[in-house]
């Protein structure tokens, strides 16, 4: 490998890229827009609001002061009323109380806040029947995150590797397409030029790039977004400079499938979603499905997420084993995926 | 090799009974044909005859699957890896968001070439495009285009010049210039092998190959083609050997 050659590969695509304001801007801009609004979304804790609970029935008054303290907020209602607020949504819930089990009926079409509901409900008839909050009797401690982790905290890392491997995935694509299609690569091909050395000079002028948006990315969930972190940033940077070998040299053998940008993007659903959904982004991966797990463990976001994960939610070090396991096989992805661009530039003779 | 091997090779290029298909397609069917040293040889033939795909095979990207290419007593892809080839592509091969001058720095840089400064300014000087060296590619013209395209060719010096169409959307001034140009090159002892279907172009070439179907049908002279055709001017020579009825 001539390391001239290489670097003048890396060098034009590095010049190109910054001649090319609109994918400079998709690549840097629009992961803080969106972090941006999936900080809003995530980022702050819902639980602490009020449920409202109606009491259908004859109600004790007492019940009802002594329900005063908690989380829930108590009105007394007829049955079919109750029913009618529980479907228009003004009630979270109703309970009635019928030889002395209480009847908690809930709206339920959403798991997430159904869960939240039955939880302060629950909390709320604990508290009455020891006539003192959980918390007095029940100290939580954590051994990670804490009482003002939230979503956001736990989903970032994801996002920073989602992020990356995503944009640069999808710009590496399209510009291989382009060089194989407006004949450059033809060109490139009959010069002196080695196939291995326009993908390293590939990887190099794109790792620059994705590096820099990397840094962008994490500075905005550190200082902006204030997600919690505890690890170091140059094992980020290191998971991330692996992830993005994978993904350019992904991009580039994926381009030999496509003949136009138009299909190039229809690969998409195909190579980025399934990585979305399985990686571990909002369901963890042990809680994955028998069949889905297999899957799971063939994507390359799936262990980028793992070790960032555990290096900014848990404050794992680049030395511990997992790490070190995530780091080997994300490299063992890059070097897979290498050999299939190569193998991808087709040039008959040798 | 031993280092006499060059006085006696007098041969730039060497094809011997060269076989090229392509699924059911036969692209190269037996062709043999040799271009000597500093000769401009016009690879004639109508579209899908077999033009391009030699040529592309001369530049190391097609394996014949039978048969022998030569470049130089050297195989296509040693001759290219040593610098001995420049290839022009059909349509110009640049890097549009580039300038004209980052482009020939990239493909200088892609041959080995260092302090490229006074051989760019030659190179652009030579296809009269030296005012535009600044501007960015996707600005040009198509002739333009096809100039500075010819420009990063030249510019490492090969000693086997391949032009596939080179004057495809230049208009007939520059076309002259074009061939004075190369013209100049052959008088220097550059070899230049150039596939066209324009005879006004083909006419000008010392040797004429004519292809068919991958085979080559006839060979020699423009004035050596119409006087064996019996016909009055090469276009004709052409379809009368290509045995297409008139």
């Amino acid at each position: 490998m001539n390391p001239r050659r290489t670097r003048a590969v890396a060098r034009r695509i590095i010049l190109q890229f910054r001649r090319d304001r609109r994918s400079l801007a998709l690549l840097l801009v629009a992961p803080i827009l969106v972090l941006t609004l999936v900080g809003q979304l995530w980022g702050s804790n819902t639980s602490t609001s009020k449920v409202h609970v109606l009491a259908i029935g004859d109600v004790d008054p007492e019940l009802l002061s002594a329900l005063k303290g908690t989380d829930l907020e108590l009105s007394v209602s007829e049955h079919d009323a109750a029913t009618v607020a529980l479907k228009d949504g003004r009630a979270d819930a109703t309970i009635e109380l019928v030889d002395n089990v209480f009847t908690v009926t809930v709206e339920g079409s959403d798991p997430t806040r159904t869960g939240t509901i039955i939880g302060q409900v629950e909390r709320a008839l604990v508290h009455l029947a020891l006539e003192a909050p959980l918390s007095a009797f029940v100290k939580i401690d954590y051994l990670y995150g804490g009482p003002q982790y939230t979503l956001l905290d736990y989903v970032a890392p994801v996002l920073i590797a989602f992020f990356a491997f995503f944009f640069i995935f999808l710009l590496a694509c399209v510009s291989f397409l382009r060089e194989r299609t407006s004949g450059t690569l033809e060109r490139l091909l009959a010069s002196p030029l080695t196939r291995v050395e326009l993908v390293v000079g590939y990887l190099g002028g794109f790792a620059v790039f994705a590096l820099l948006q990397a840094l962008v990315i994490l500075a905005f969930t550190v200082f902006v977004l204030k997600v919690q972190y505890r690890g170091n940033l140059a094992t980020i940077f290191l998971v991330e400079a692996v992830l993005v070998v994978v993904a350019v040299s992904l991009g580039l053998a994926i381009s030999a499938f496509a003949r136009n940008e138009l299909q190039a993007v229809q690969f998409i659903p195909l190579v980025i979603l399934p990585q979305a959904f399985l990686s571990g982004f909002l369901v963890p991966v042990d809680q994955l499905s028998d069949w889905l797990r297999p899957i799971s463990a063939v994507l390359p976001l799936t262990y980028a997420a793992e070790a960032l994960r555990s290096v900014m939610v848990k404050g794992y070090a680049l030395s511990d084993p997992l790490i070190l396991r995530d780091i080997g096989i994300l490299v063992a992805f890059a070097l897979l995926m290498s050999v299939a661009a190569i193998a991808s530039i087709r040039r008959e003779v040798a | 090799m031993p280092p006499w091997r060059h006085l006696v090779a007098q041969l730039a290029v060497e094809a011997r009974d060269v076989r090229k298909h392509f699924g059911a397609v036969t692209a190269l069917d037996g062709l043999t044909l040799s271009v000597n040293a500093g000769e401009i040889y016009g690879l004639l033939g109508p579209n899908g005859s077999g033009k391009t795909t030699f040529i592309r095979a001369l530049a190391g990207l097609v394996r014949p699957d039978a048969g022998e290419i030569s470049v130089f007593g050297q195989t296509p892809r040693a001759a290219v890896a040593s610098g001995g080839v420049g290839y022009m592509t059909q349509v110009p091969a640049l890097y549009g968001e580039l300038s004209v001058d980052e482009n020939l720095r990239f493909f200088a840089a892609l041959e080995g070439m260092t302090d490229v400064n006074a051989k760019i300014e030659d190179a652009l000087g030579r296809v009269g495009l030296l005012d535009r060296r600044r501007s960015v590619v996707s600005t040009l013209s198509g002739g333009m285009k096809t100039r500075a395209s010819l420009a990063a060719t030249l510019l490492h010096g090969p000693r086997l010049l391949l032009l596939d169409e080179p004057t495809v959307g230049v208009d007939p001034v520059q076309r002259r210039d074009f061939w004075e140009h190369f013209r100049a090159l052959a008088r220097s002892g550059v070899t230049l092998l150039v596939s066209s279907h324009v005879m006004d172009e083909a006419s000008r070439c010392d040797r004429l190959g004519l292809i068919r179907s991958g085979r080559l049908l006839a060979e020699g002279s423009a004035q050596d083609l119409i006087r064996r055709a019996g016909t009055a001017d090469l276009e004709s020579a052409f379809l009368a050997l290509s045995g297409v009825p008139a």
